[in-house]
Protein backbone atom coordinates (compact mmCIF):
# COMPACT_ATOMS: atom_id res chain seq x y z
CA UNK A 1 0.00 0.00 0.00
CA UNK A 2 2.80 2.73 1.03
CA UNK A 3 4.69 0.91 -2.07
CA UNK A 4 2.09 2.17 -4.35
CA UNK A 5 1.60 5.60 -2.73
CA UNK A 6 5.27 6.71 -2.70
CA UNK A 7 5.42 5.36 -6.72
CA UNK A 8 2.26 7.61 -6.86
CA UNK A 9 3.97 10.24 -5.15
CA UNK A 10 6.91 9.86 -7.51
CA UNK A 11 5.30 10.21 -11.00
CA UNK A 12 3.79 13.30 -9.19
CA UNK A 13 6.53 15.18 -8.79
CA UNK A 14 7.73 14.42 -12.49
CA UNK A 15 4.72 15.47 -14.19
CA UNK A 16 4.62 18.41 -11.95
CA UNK A 17 8.35 19.10 -12.95
CA UNK A 18 7.65 18.75 -16.41
CA UNK A 19 4.89 21.50 -16.42
CA UNK A 20 6.81 23.61 -14.92
CA UNK A 21 9.63 23.24 -17.20
CA UNK A 22 7.05 23.10 -20.10
CA UNK A 23 5.27 26.40 -19.38
CA UNK A 24 8.95 28.44 -18.55
CA UNK A 25 9.92 27.03 -22.13
CA UNK A 26 6.62 28.71 -23.07
CA UNK A 27 7.40 32.11 -21.47
CA UNK A 28 11.11 31.60 -23.09
CA UNK A 29 9.61 31.06 -26.48
CA UNK A 30 7.07 34.50 -26.34
CA UNK A 31 9.89 36.56 -24.38
CA UNK A 32 12.60 35.77 -27.69
CA UNK A 33 10.14 36.02 -30.03
CA UNK A 34 9.20 39.57 -29.24
CA UNK A 35 12.93 40.05 -28.66
CA UNK A 36 13.35 40.62 -24.80
CA UNK A 37 15.34 37.37 -24.17
CA UNK A 38 18.50 36.54 -25.26
CA UNK A 39 21.38 34.23 -24.83
CA UNK A 40 24.21 35.38 -26.68
CA UNK A 41 27.07 33.52 -24.90
CA UNK A 42 25.32 30.39 -25.03
CA UNK A 43 24.41 30.57 -28.85
CA UNK A 44 28.32 31.56 -29.33
CA UNK A 45 29.38 28.33 -27.35
CA UNK A 46 27.26 26.10 -28.83
CA UNK A 47 28.46 27.28 -32.57
CA UNK A 48 32.33 27.31 -31.49
CA UNK A 49 31.48 23.51 -31.15
CA UNK A 50 29.36 22.59 -33.94
CA UNK A 51 30.75 24.54 -36.40
CA UNK A 52 33.74 22.72 -36.94
CA UNK A 53 31.88 19.53 -37.42
CA UNK A 54 30.01 21.81 -40.13
CA UNK A 55 32.53 22.41 -41.93
CA UNK A 56 34.16 19.14 -41.94
CA UNK A 57 30.82 17.32 -43.16
CA UNK A 58 30.35 20.25 -45.85
CA UNK A 59 33.82 19.96 -47.19
CA UNK A 60 32.91 15.93 -47.20
CA UNK A 61 29.71 17.12 -48.66
CA UNK A 62 31.57 19.33 -51.51
CA UNK A 63 34.19 17.06 -52.23
CA UNK A 64 31.15 14.14 -52.84
CA UNK A 65 29.56 16.66 -55.00
CA UNK A 66 32.85 17.23 -56.83
CA UNK A 67 33.18 13.22 -57.49
CA UNK A 68 29.72 12.37 -58.60
CA UNK A 69 30.11 15.45 -60.94
CA UNK A 70 33.19 14.37 -62.67
CA UNK A 71 32.19 10.86 -62.56
CA UNK A 72 29.48 12.48 -64.77
CA UNK A 73 31.31 14.16 -67.14
CA UNK A 74 33.33 11.42 -67.51
CA UNK A 75 29.98 9.64 -68.60
CA UNK A 76 28.40 12.01 -71.29
CA UNK A 77 32.29 13.32 -72.45
CA UNK A 78 31.51 12.21 -75.80
CA UNK A 79 28.17 13.78 -76.56
CA UNK A 80 29.64 16.81 -74.14
CA UNK A 81 32.86 17.09 -76.96
CA UNK A 82 30.18 17.44 -79.55
CA UNK A 83 28.05 20.38 -77.85
CA UNK A 84 31.57 22.12 -77.36
CA UNK A 85 32.58 21.91 -80.49
CA UNK A 86 29.42 23.45 -81.60
CA UNK A 87 29.86 26.20 -78.92
CA UNK A 88 33.09 26.95 -79.74
CA UNK A 89 32.36 28.00 -83.53
CA UNK A 90 29.13 30.62 -81.90
CA UNK A 91 31.73 31.28 -79.62
CA UNK A 92 34.12 32.42 -82.04
CA UNK A 93 31.43 34.07 -84.08
CA UNK A 94 30.14 36.05 -80.58
CA UNK A 95 33.70 36.56 -79.86
CA UNK A 96 33.90 38.98 -83.08
CA UNK A 97 31.13 40.73 -82.30
CA UNK A 98 32.14 41.51 -79.08
CA UNK A 99 35.48 42.79 -79.95
CA UNK A 100 33.38 45.01 -82.11
CA UNK A 101 30.98 46.09 -79.48
CA UNK A 102 34.27 46.33 -77.13
CA UNK A 103 36.01 48.77 -79.47
CA UNK A 104 32.32 50.69 -80.11
CA UNK A 105 31.99 50.66 -76.38
CA UNK A 106 35.82 52.21 -75.49
CA UNK A 107 35.18 55.05 -78.41
CA UNK A 108 31.06 55.80 -76.78
CA UNK A 109 32.90 56.21 -73.29
CA UNK A 110 35.72 58.17 -74.05
CA UNK A 111 33.49 60.54 -76.18
CA UNK A 112 30.66 60.76 -72.81
CA UNK A 113 33.73 61.26 -71.07
CA UNK A 114 32.35 58.58 -68.83
CA UNK A 115 34.39 56.98 -65.78
CA UNK A 116 33.79 53.66 -64.24
CA UNK A 117 32.20 54.30 -60.99
CA UNK A 118 34.30 52.99 -58.49
CA UNK A 119 32.88 49.94 -56.55
CA UNK A 120 30.24 50.71 -53.62
CA UNK A 121 30.88 48.19 -51.13
CA UNK A 122 33.71 46.62 -49.09
CA UNK A 123 32.51 42.36 -49.63
CA UNK A 124 34.25 39.87 -47.43
CA UNK A 125 33.60 36.40 -49.60
CA UNK A 126 32.34 33.27 -47.66
CA UNK A 127 30.95 30.05 -47.68
CA UNK A 128 27.85 28.83 -46.60
CA UNK A 129 28.28 25.54 -44.14
CA UNK A 130 25.05 24.74 -42.56
CA UNK A 131 21.20 25.69 -43.57
CA UNK A 132 18.53 24.87 -41.33
CA UNK A 133 15.53 23.35 -42.58
CA UNK A 134 13.12 25.85 -44.19
CA UNK A 135 9.55 24.71 -42.04
CA UNK A 136 9.56 27.70 -40.06
CA UNK A 137 12.69 29.89 -40.75
CA UNK A 138 15.11 30.51 -42.62
CA UNK A 139 18.63 30.64 -41.54
CA UNK A 140 22.00 29.94 -42.93
CA UNK A 141 25.53 29.82 -41.62
CA UNK A 142 28.78 31.10 -43.11
CA UNK A 143 32.05 30.59 -42.19
CA UNK A 144 33.13 33.96 -41.29
CA UNK A 145 32.76 35.78 -38.09
CA UNK A 146 34.11 38.69 -36.25
CA UNK A 147 37.84 37.77 -36.82
CA UNK A 148 36.96 38.59 -40.60
CA UNK A 149 35.08 42.13 -39.97
CA UNK A 150 31.66 40.42 -39.97
CA UNK A 151 29.02 41.80 -37.51
CA UNK A 152 25.37 41.66 -36.79
CA UNK A 153 23.29 43.89 -39.50
CA UNK A 154 25.50 43.34 -42.21
CA UNK A 155 24.09 42.58 -45.43
CA UNK A 156 24.72 39.69 -47.59
CA UNK A 157 24.46 39.52 -51.01
CA UNK A 158 25.53 37.25 -53.98
CA UNK A 159 26.38 38.89 -57.57
CA UNK A 160 23.04 38.01 -58.50
CA UNK A 161 20.83 40.23 -55.44
CA UNK A 162 20.12 40.48 -52.08
CA UNK A 163 20.52 36.99 -49.30
CA UNK A 164 19.40 38.69 -46.11
CA UNK A 165 21.62 39.81 -43.18
CA UNK A 166 23.38 39.26 -40.37
CA UNK A 167 21.55 38.09 -36.76
CA UNK A 168 24.53 36.91 -34.84
CA UNK A 169 28.32 36.79 -35.38
CA UNK A 170 30.66 34.46 -33.44
CA UNK A 171 33.96 34.20 -34.07
CA UNK A 172 34.91 32.58 -37.14
CA UNK A 173 31.29 31.71 -38.32
CA UNK A 174 27.82 33.49 -38.06
CA UNK A 175 24.27 33.29 -39.03
CA UNK A 176 21.91 34.86 -41.28
CA UNK A 177 18.71 35.09 -41.62
CA UNK A 178 17.65 35.02 -45.41
CA UNK A 179 14.86 37.31 -46.93
CA UNK A 180 13.02 34.17 -47.18
CA UNK A 181 12.17 33.93 -43.16
CA UNK A 182 9.20 35.24 -42.13
CA UNK A 183 11.04 37.58 -39.10
CA UNK A 184 12.97 39.35 -42.03
CA UNK A 185 11.40 42.89 -43.44
CA UNK A 186 13.40 44.41 -46.18
CA UNK A 187 12.45 48.22 -47.27
CA UNK A 188 12.08 47.98 -50.88
CA UNK A 189 11.22 50.23 -53.86
CA UNK A 190 10.12 49.48 -58.32
CA UNK A 191 13.04 50.04 -59.44
CA UNK A 192 11.11 51.19 -62.78
CA UNK A 193 11.48 55.08 -63.09
CA UNK A 194 7.68 56.25 -63.57
CA UNK A 195 6.69 53.85 -60.34
CA UNK A 196 9.08 53.81 -57.63
CA UNK A 197 6.41 52.66 -55.41
CA UNK A 198 7.76 51.39 -51.99
CA UNK A 199 6.83 48.08 -50.01
CA UNK A 200 8.46 45.90 -47.60
CA UNK A 201 9.48 42.68 -48.80
CA UNK A 202 8.97 39.83 -45.83
CA UNK A 203 9.27 35.81 -46.07
CA UNK A 204 6.22 34.11 -46.67
CA UNK A 205 4.91 30.85 -44.78
CA UNK A 206 2.85 29.84 -47.29
CA UNK A 207 5.45 29.81 -49.99
CA UNK A 208 9.05 29.59 -48.38
CA UNK A 209 10.98 30.04 -51.72
CA UNK A 210 9.30 33.04 -52.74
CA UNK A 211 9.11 36.81 -50.34
CA UNK A 212 5.83 39.20 -51.16
CA UNK A 213 5.88 42.68 -50.61
CA UNK A 214 3.47 44.13 -48.32
CA UNK A 215 2.00 47.50 -48.21
CA UNK A 216 1.42 48.20 -51.39
CA UNK A 217 -1.61 51.04 -52.01
CA UNK A 218 -4.27 49.42 -54.44
CA UNK A 219 -4.07 52.12 -56.96
CA UNK A 220 -0.16 51.82 -56.99
CA UNK A 221 1.80 51.33 -60.30
CA UNK A 222 3.09 47.97 -59.58
CA UNK A 223 3.13 45.44 -63.00
CA UNK A 224 4.27 41.70 -63.24
CA UNK A 225 8.05 41.75 -64.42
CA UNK A 226 9.01 44.67 -62.26
CA UNK A 227 12.42 45.09 -60.88
CA UNK A 228 12.36 45.30 -56.89
CA UNK A 229 15.27 46.81 -54.99
CA UNK A 230 16.03 47.56 -51.60
CA UNK A 231 15.11 51.32 -50.72
CA UNK A 232 18.18 52.18 -48.33
CA UNK A 233 15.05 52.66 -45.54
CA UNK A 234 16.10 51.47 -42.15
CA UNK A 235 20.14 51.38 -42.57
CA UNK A 236 20.97 47.36 -42.24
CA UNK A 237 20.44 47.21 -46.66
CA UNK A 238 22.02 49.46 -48.70
CA UNK A 239 20.29 51.16 -51.36
CA UNK A 240 19.71 49.54 -55.23
CA UNK A 241 20.42 45.97 -54.29
CA UNK A 242 18.52 43.61 -56.32
CA UNK A 243 15.98 41.67 -54.53
CA UNK A 244 13.62 40.24 -57.18
CA UNK A 245 11.42 40.25 -59.79
CA UNK A 246 7.13 40.64 -59.35
CA UNK A 247 5.76 37.40 -61.14
CA UNK A 248 2.21 37.51 -59.38
CA UNK A 249 0.11 40.11 -58.08
CA UNK A 250 -2.59 39.85 -54.95
CA UNK A 251 -4.98 41.51 -53.35
CA UNK A 252 -4.78 41.81 -49.76
CA UNK A 253 -6.95 39.94 -47.18
CA UNK A 254 -8.35 43.08 -46.03
CA UNK A 255 -9.00 44.20 -49.77
CA UNK A 256 -7.40 47.91 -49.32
CA UNK A 257 -3.63 46.85 -50.25
CA UNK A 258 -1.98 44.72 -52.77
CA UNK A 259 0.94 42.01 -52.38
CA UNK A 260 3.30 41.27 -55.00
CA UNK A 261 4.87 37.59 -54.90
CA UNK A 262 8.94 37.93 -55.61
CA UNK A 263 10.55 35.48 -57.85
CA UNK A 264 13.76 36.33 -55.78
CA UNK A 265 16.68 37.44 -58.18
CA UNK A 266 19.21 34.53 -55.93
CA UNK A 267 18.25 31.21 -56.31
CA UNK A 268 18.00 30.29 -52.54
CA UNK A 269 18.07 26.21 -53.33
CA UNK A 270 21.68 26.54 -54.33
CA UNK A 271 23.32 28.92 -52.16
CA UNK A 272 26.78 27.71 -51.64
CA UNK A 273 29.10 31.20 -51.63
CA UNK A 274 27.70 34.43 -50.58
CA UNK A 275 29.48 37.75 -49.51
CA UNK A 276 28.98 40.14 -46.89
CA UNK A 277 28.68 43.94 -47.36
CA UNK A 278 31.00 44.83 -44.63
CA UNK A 279 30.81 48.49 -45.53
CA UNK A 280 29.08 50.38 -48.03
CA UNK A 281 29.18 53.99 -49.32
CA UNK A 282 27.04 56.10 -51.45
CA UNK A 283 27.59 55.93 -55.08
CA UNK A 284 29.83 58.67 -56.52
CA UNK A 285 27.05 61.84 -57.66
CA UNK A 286 26.84 62.74 -61.07
CA UNK A 287 29.23 65.47 -62.20
CA UNK A 288 27.58 69.09 -62.05
CA UNK A 289 26.74 70.99 -65.75
CA UNK A 290 26.40 74.27 -66.01
CA UNK A 291 22.63 75.03 -67.16
CA UNK A 292 22.66 76.91 -70.01
CA UNK A 293 22.25 80.19 -70.11
CA UNK A 294 19.67 82.87 -71.87
CA UNK A 295 21.13 85.28 -73.80
CA UNK A 296 21.62 88.36 -72.79
CA UNK A 297 20.48 87.68 -69.17
CA UNK A 298 24.80 86.01 -68.62
CA UNK A 299 26.58 86.50 -65.48
CA UNK A 300 29.69 87.37 -67.56
CA UNK A 301 29.20 88.44 -70.73
CA UNK A 302 32.58 89.53 -71.88
CA UNK A 303 33.84 86.01 -70.51
CA UNK A 304 31.19 84.13 -72.65
CA UNK A 305 31.56 86.30 -75.73
CA UNK A 306 35.09 85.51 -75.73
CA UNK A 307 34.72 82.13 -74.98
CA UNK A 308 32.42 81.49 -78.07
CA UNK A 309 34.98 83.46 -80.07
CA UNK A 310 37.83 81.36 -78.90
CA UNK A 311 35.37 78.49 -80.18
CA UNK A 312 34.79 80.28 -83.55
CA UNK A 313 38.51 80.38 -84.09
CA UNK A 314 38.93 76.76 -83.37
CA UNK A 315 36.23 75.33 -85.33
CA UNK A 316 37.82 77.73 -88.39
CA UNK A 317 41.57 76.45 -87.87
CA UNK A 318 40.09 72.99 -88.43
CA UNK A 319 42.67 71.64 -85.41
CA UNK A 320 42.28 67.40 -84.96
CA UNK A 321 44.04 67.81 -81.69
CA UNK A 322 41.28 70.24 -79.69
CA UNK A 323 38.56 68.20 -79.01
CA UNK A 324 40.92 65.60 -78.20
CA UNK A 325 42.00 67.96 -75.98
CA UNK A 326 39.46 69.11 -74.36
CA UNK A 327 38.06 65.20 -74.60
CA UNK A 328 41.18 64.48 -72.05
CA UNK A 329 40.24 67.68 -69.96
CA UNK A 330 36.99 66.79 -69.03
CA UNK A 331 37.64 62.95 -68.49
CA UNK A 332 40.55 64.14 -65.91
CA UNK A 333 37.90 66.79 -64.66
CA UNK A 334 35.42 63.72 -64.01
CA UNK A 335 38.60 61.42 -62.71
CA UNK A 336 38.85 64.56 -60.46
CA UNK A 337 35.29 64.66 -58.98
CA UNK A 338 34.57 60.37 -58.68
CA UNK A 339 38.03 60.47 -56.19
CA UNK A 340 36.26 62.90 -54.28
CA UNK B 1 30.41 9.28 -18.57
CA UNK B 2 32.33 7.79 -21.67
CA UNK B 3 28.49 6.99 -22.55
CA UNK B 4 27.93 10.53 -22.13
CA UNK B 5 30.72 11.95 -24.24
CA UNK B 6 29.69 9.25 -26.94
CA UNK B 7 25.94 10.14 -27.02
CA UNK B 8 26.87 14.26 -27.42
CA UNK B 9 29.59 13.29 -30.14
CA UNK B 10 26.77 11.48 -31.95
CA UNK B 11 24.03 14.19 -31.40
CA UNK B 12 26.62 17.18 -32.55
CA UNK B 13 27.50 14.79 -36.10
CA UNK B 14 23.77 13.94 -36.15
CA UNK B 15 22.91 17.89 -36.16
CA UNK B 16 25.99 18.58 -38.43
CA UNK B 17 24.95 16.19 -40.77
CA UNK B 18 21.23 17.60 -41.11
CA UNK B 19 22.39 20.98 -41.52
CA UNK B 20 25.76 20.54 -43.96
CA UNK B 21 24.99 17.47 -45.62
CA UNK B 22 21.19 17.16 -45.67
CA UNK B 23 20.13 20.28 -47.79
CA UNK B 24 21.92 19.15 -51.00
CA UNK B 25 19.63 16.81 -51.14
CA UNK B 26 16.54 19.34 -49.98
CA UNK B 27 12.94 19.48 -51.80
CA UNK B 28 12.01 22.97 -51.44
CA UNK B 29 13.93 23.80 -48.73
CA UNK B 30 12.96 21.04 -46.31
CA UNK B 31 14.84 17.87 -45.37
CA UNK B 32 15.11 15.49 -42.81
CA UNK B 33 14.62 16.30 -38.93
CA UNK B 34 17.43 14.01 -37.68
CA UNK B 35 17.34 15.53 -34.05
CA UNK B 36 13.55 14.43 -34.02
CA UNK B 37 14.16 11.03 -34.81
CA UNK B 38 17.02 10.48 -32.31
CA UNK B 39 14.52 11.70 -30.11
CA UNK B 40 11.85 9.29 -31.00
CA UNK B 41 14.60 6.50 -30.71
CA UNK B 42 15.76 7.78 -27.23
CA UNK B 43 12.55 7.56 -25.71
CA UNK B 44 11.67 4.26 -27.23
CA UNK B 45 14.71 2.81 -25.94
CA UNK B 46 15.19 4.32 -22.87
CA UNK B 47 11.44 5.71 -21.75
CA UNK B 48 9.90 9.06 -20.55
CA UNK B 49 12.38 10.08 -18.45
CA UNK B 50 15.25 9.80 -20.93
CA UNK B 51 13.06 10.62 -23.44
CA UNK B 52 12.02 14.07 -22.19
CA UNK B 53 15.84 14.52 -21.04
CA UNK B 54 17.13 14.21 -24.45
CA UNK B 55 14.34 15.95 -26.32
CA UNK B 56 15.00 18.62 -24.01
CA UNK B 57 18.48 18.77 -24.59
CA UNK B 58 18.47 17.96 -28.26
CA UNK B 59 15.85 21.13 -28.93
CA UNK B 60 17.68 23.58 -27.30
CA UNK B 61 20.86 22.89 -28.79
CA UNK B 62 19.28 22.84 -32.42
CA UNK B 63 17.47 26.32 -30.96
CA UNK B 64 20.74 27.22 -29.98
CA UNK B 65 22.61 26.38 -32.92
CA UNK B 66 20.31 27.22 -35.90
CA UNK B 67 19.19 30.83 -34.54
CA UNK B 68 15.34 29.94 -35.06
CA UNK B 69 12.77 31.27 -31.92
CA UNK B 70 14.91 30.37 -28.78
CA UNK B 71 12.90 27.58 -27.24
CA UNK B 72 10.26 26.39 -29.47
CA UNK B 73 12.38 23.11 -29.95
CA UNK B 74 13.08 22.52 -26.67
CA UNK B 75 9.40 22.73 -25.98
CA UNK B 76 8.08 20.29 -28.36
CA UNK B 77 10.52 18.06 -28.47
CA UNK B 78 10.77 17.72 -24.72
CA UNK B 79 7.03 17.19 -25.10
CA UNK B 80 7.51 14.62 -27.45
CA UNK B 81 10.28 12.73 -25.77
CA UNK B 82 7.71 12.33 -22.75
CA UNK B 83 5.09 11.16 -24.56
CA UNK B 84 6.72 8.66 -26.26
CA UNK B 85 8.54 7.40 -23.63
CA UNK B 86 5.53 7.08 -21.74
CA UNK B 87 3.84 4.52 -24.49
CA UNK B 88 7.32 2.83 -25.32
CA UNK B 89 6.68 1.38 -21.31
CA UNK B 90 4.19 -0.66 -23.02
CA UNK B 91 5.95 -2.40 -26.09
CA UNK B 92 9.06 -4.41 -26.60
CA UNK B 93 12.57 -2.49 -26.84
CA UNK B 94 14.49 -4.97 -29.36
CA UNK B 95 11.70 -4.34 -32.52
CA UNK B 96 12.39 -2.05 -35.16
CA UNK B 97 9.10 -1.77 -36.90
CA UNK B 98 7.25 0.71 -34.17
CA UNK B 99 9.80 3.54 -33.47
CA UNK B 100 10.56 3.61 -37.60
CA UNK B 101 6.48 3.93 -38.36
CA UNK B 102 6.34 6.32 -35.21
CA UNK B 103 8.38 9.02 -37.12
CA UNK B 104 5.46 9.59 -38.94
CA UNK B 105 2.51 10.68 -36.23
CA UNK B 106 5.43 12.38 -33.84
CA UNK B 107 6.80 14.43 -36.88
CA UNK B 108 3.22 15.48 -37.53
CA UNK B 109 2.41 16.20 -33.68
CA UNK B 110 5.76 18.07 -34.00
CA UNK B 111 4.53 20.11 -37.10
CA UNK B 112 1.22 20.78 -35.50
CA UNK B 113 2.94 22.26 -32.07
CA UNK B 114 5.06 24.53 -33.83
CA UNK B 115 2.17 25.90 -36.01
CA UNK B 116 0.23 26.59 -33.17
CA UNK B 117 3.06 28.56 -31.20
CA UNK B 118 3.81 30.30 -34.38
CA UNK B 119 0.08 31.22 -34.92
CA UNK B 120 -0.07 32.21 -30.87
CA UNK B 121 3.18 34.25 -31.83
CA UNK B 122 1.16 36.14 -34.57
CA UNK B 123 2.20 34.76 -37.29
CA UNK B 124 -0.39 33.97 -40.21
CA UNK B 125 -0.31 30.63 -43.15
CA UNK B 126 -2.30 28.96 -45.20
CA UNK B 127 -2.19 25.62 -43.33
CA UNK B 128 -3.29 23.64 -46.57
CA UNK B 129 -0.48 24.96 -48.57
CA UNK B 130 1.88 25.05 -45.94
CA UNK B 131 0.79 21.11 -45.30
CA UNK B 132 1.79 20.38 -49.02
CA UNK B 133 4.98 22.54 -49.46
CA UNK B 134 6.33 21.76 -46.25
CA UNK B 135 4.73 18.43 -44.42
CA UNK B 136 4.48 16.15 -46.91
CA UNK B 137 8.12 16.28 -48.18
CA UNK B 138 9.10 16.28 -44.70
CA UNK B 139 7.22 12.89 -43.60
CA UNK B 140 8.56 11.18 -46.54
CA UNK B 141 12.78 11.95 -45.40
CA UNK B 142 12.04 11.01 -41.80
CA UNK B 143 10.68 7.71 -43.17
CA UNK B 144 13.15 7.24 -45.32
CA UNK B 145 16.37 8.01 -43.02
CA UNK B 146 14.08 6.81 -39.28
CA UNK B 147 15.10 2.86 -39.44
CA UNK B 148 19.21 4.25 -39.61
CA UNK B 149 18.73 6.62 -37.21
CA UNK B 150 16.88 4.31 -34.72
CA UNK B 151 19.50 1.73 -35.69
CA UNK B 152 22.21 4.23 -34.85
CA UNK B 153 21.05 4.93 -31.61
CA UNK B 154 20.05 1.43 -31.01
CA UNK B 155 23.73 0.34 -31.37
CA UNK B 156 24.86 2.61 -29.05
CA UNK B 157 22.28 2.30 -26.47
CA UNK B 158 23.34 -1.88 -26.53
CA UNK B 159 27.12 -0.99 -26.73
CA UNK B 160 27.13 0.91 -23.30
CA UNK B 161 24.21 -1.45 -21.54
CA UNK B 162 26.27 -4.66 -22.57
CA UNK B 163 29.57 -3.13 -21.13
CA UNK B 164 27.62 -1.54 -18.20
Amino acid sequence: MSGRYRKNRGTGKKIGILIVVLISLFCIIFFSARGRFRAPILNQAVSVVVTPFQSAISWVGSQLNYVTSNIWEIATVHQQNKMLRNEVEQLRIQNLHASEYDAENQRLRALLGYKQSATQFNLVAARVIGRESATWSSVIEINRGTRDGVDVDMAVVTEKGLVGHVIEAGPTSSKVELILDPRSSVGTLVQRADSRVAGIVEGDMDNPTMPRMVNIPKTADVDEGDVIVTSGFGGVYPKGLMVGTVSEMRNDEGGLLKIAILEPAVDFQRLEDVMVITASREAPPAPLKTPPQTPGTETDPAAQAAAAAAAAEESDAGSPSAPEASSADSSTAAGEGSAQ
Amino acid sequence: MKKFGMTVLFVIVLYALQTSLLPRVAYHGVTADFMLLFVTSTAFLKGSRFGALAGFSVGLLQDLASGTFLGMNAFTRLLLGYLIGKFSDQVFKEQFFLPVCASIPVTIANYFILALLMILLGYRFNLMVHLQYTLLPMLAYQLAFAYPVHRLAYELDKRYRTKA
